[in-house]
């Protein structure tokens, strides 16, 4: 059976795909980030020292967003399943 | 009755910020091994040790007026209440709530400490002296308060308040049973107002105080069986509201020995049961540990729900009991009391 498919509509549900792995990835650690933004701040108020670490384990989350950046660029550049129907 | 409480979306955050900040405040307390130090330090030196700590703002600012066991105590009880206070301010919505709430026990303190003041005649500014505005009343008014000329006067002030129950039970002789009755009033409302919440921060903060109700009432076992009071007479003096409340009440009036066994299994028996003898000399000694044990007990909660109510809780606790630890050394100092006397009712968790 013949794949009936728009190649153009299909690449534009592979955008999709790619944005939402940033932009879910993007919430995820902004949620997570609140929690330990505020703590941090909190701390920070008390022993001014403290900026230092807790800048970095407020960072920690954001490696997820990578994960995220890294499928998104991967579904957009590299993994090509449509290489075959999409012709240029 | 049990109430199922359901956590909230979003409700710890609103954690985050308080409880990373009474972690910080909780490494400024002063580590347990410097009360044997501050013990064989002199007066002078205890308030030159607490400069270098979180009391120097209130030492220097206090140095001027008092001196020696004096400058101490109102230190500790000036910097008790900024503390307090400026818990209850930087904290939110639930937080803040659950600290008033807490708190307001130091209202009853001041009143108690008003009303007692009055009793045996002390001038305002003595009275003053001694008040923690770390509640809900602020110092401004309760300085107002002990301007006024007499009991009834101060009694009439808290009219329409919750407190004017408790209070209306003064008779003019004893003030023994008003003070029971505004402990017992206390609880009351904080079960009332905090159980009416149905938050899980609710639940911790009232799971913790019915476990400090259970060792209040332990402690008044022990000092009232000790004595061989009736046990009718104990009943009515144990707070209602605690988890072991019918099985403690059970315990009223047992012979000592009876007593001791009895309480046997229970979780706080490991903190005191090498002290907890039938030859028992002062009680204070088994006060001071289930202090200890109430501090623990604080702090171990809190590991189970780090975003919540109790870390904060917990670090009351342990400013609370440093603050009285500092004081009963200094006071101990003055009157030449034996070190081993005084250690013994220094609590350390």
């Amino acid at each position: 059976m013949a794949v009936v498919a728009d190649a153009g509509s299909l690449y534009g549900l592979l955008a999709v795909g790619a944005g939402l792995a940033t932009g879910l990835a993007g919430i995820g650690a902004g949620m997570g980030e609140q929690g330990i933004g505020a703590a941090v701040v909190g701390v920070v108020a008390e022993e001014p020292g403290f900026l230092g670490k807790g800048l970095f384990l407020m960072l920690l989350p954001e490696t997820l967003i990578i994960f995220g950046l890294a499928v998104s660029l991967i579904l957009m550049f590299a993994w090509t399943p449509f290489a075959g129907i999409v012709t240029p | 009755m049990p109430v199922l409480r359901l956590p909230k979306f979003g409700v710890p955050v609103k954690y985050a910020y308080i409880t990373g900040r009474v972690r910080a405040m909780k490494t400024k307390l002063i580590p347990a091994e410097m009360y044997p130090r501050m013990m064989s330090m002199d007066l002078s030196e205890i308030a030159r040790y607490l400069e270098e700590t979180q009391y120097k703002d209130e030492i220097d600012a206090l140095s001027k007026d008092y001196s020696g066991v004096e400058l101490i105590e109102h230190a500790t009880f000036a910097n008790l209440a900024k503390t307090f206070r400026k818990l209850e301010e930087v904290a939110i919505d639930e937080p803040s709530f659950l600290i008033l709430e807490y708190l307001r026990r130091w209202d009853v303190w001041n009143i108690k400490t008003l009303l007692r003041g009055k009793f045996y005649g002390a001038n305002d500014t003595e009275i003053a002296k001694h008040l923690v505005p770390a509640g809900e009343l602020s110092a401004e008014y309760l300085d107002e308060l002990a301007k006024k000329g007499s009991i009834s006067e101060i009694i009439s002030a808290f009219d329409g308040t919750d407190y004017a129950s408790a209070l209306a039970q003064y008779d003019g002789k004893n003030l023994a049973s008003l003070e029971n009755a505004l402990d017992k009033l206390y609880y009351f409302r904080l079960e009332r107002s905090v159980g009416g919440t149905l938050s899980v921060g609710g639940g911790l903060l009232l799971k913790y105080v019915r476990r400090e109700i259970d060792i209040k009432n332990l402690i008044t076992l022990f000092r009232m069986n000790k004595a061989g009071v009736d046990a009718a007479i104990i009943q009515e003096n144990l707070i209602p509201g605690g988890k072991l409340h019918d099985e403690l009440s059970r315990m009223a009036g047992q012979p000592f020995g009876e007593f001791l066994r009895s309480l046997e299994g229970y979780p706080f028996w490991s903190s005191i049961s090498d002290i907890a003898t039938v030859d028992l000399d002062a009680v204070s000694r088994i006060e001071a540990r289930l202090r200890a044990y109430l501090i623990r007990y604080a702090w171990a909660l809190s590991n189970y729900h780090p975003l919540s109510i109790l870390p904060v809780l917990g670090y009351m606790v342990s400013k609370e009991t440093e603050v009285s630890n500092i004081r009963k050394i200094a006071r101990g100092k003055d009157a030449g009391l034996p070190a081993e006397l005084v250690e013994e009712q220094v609590v350390v968790a």
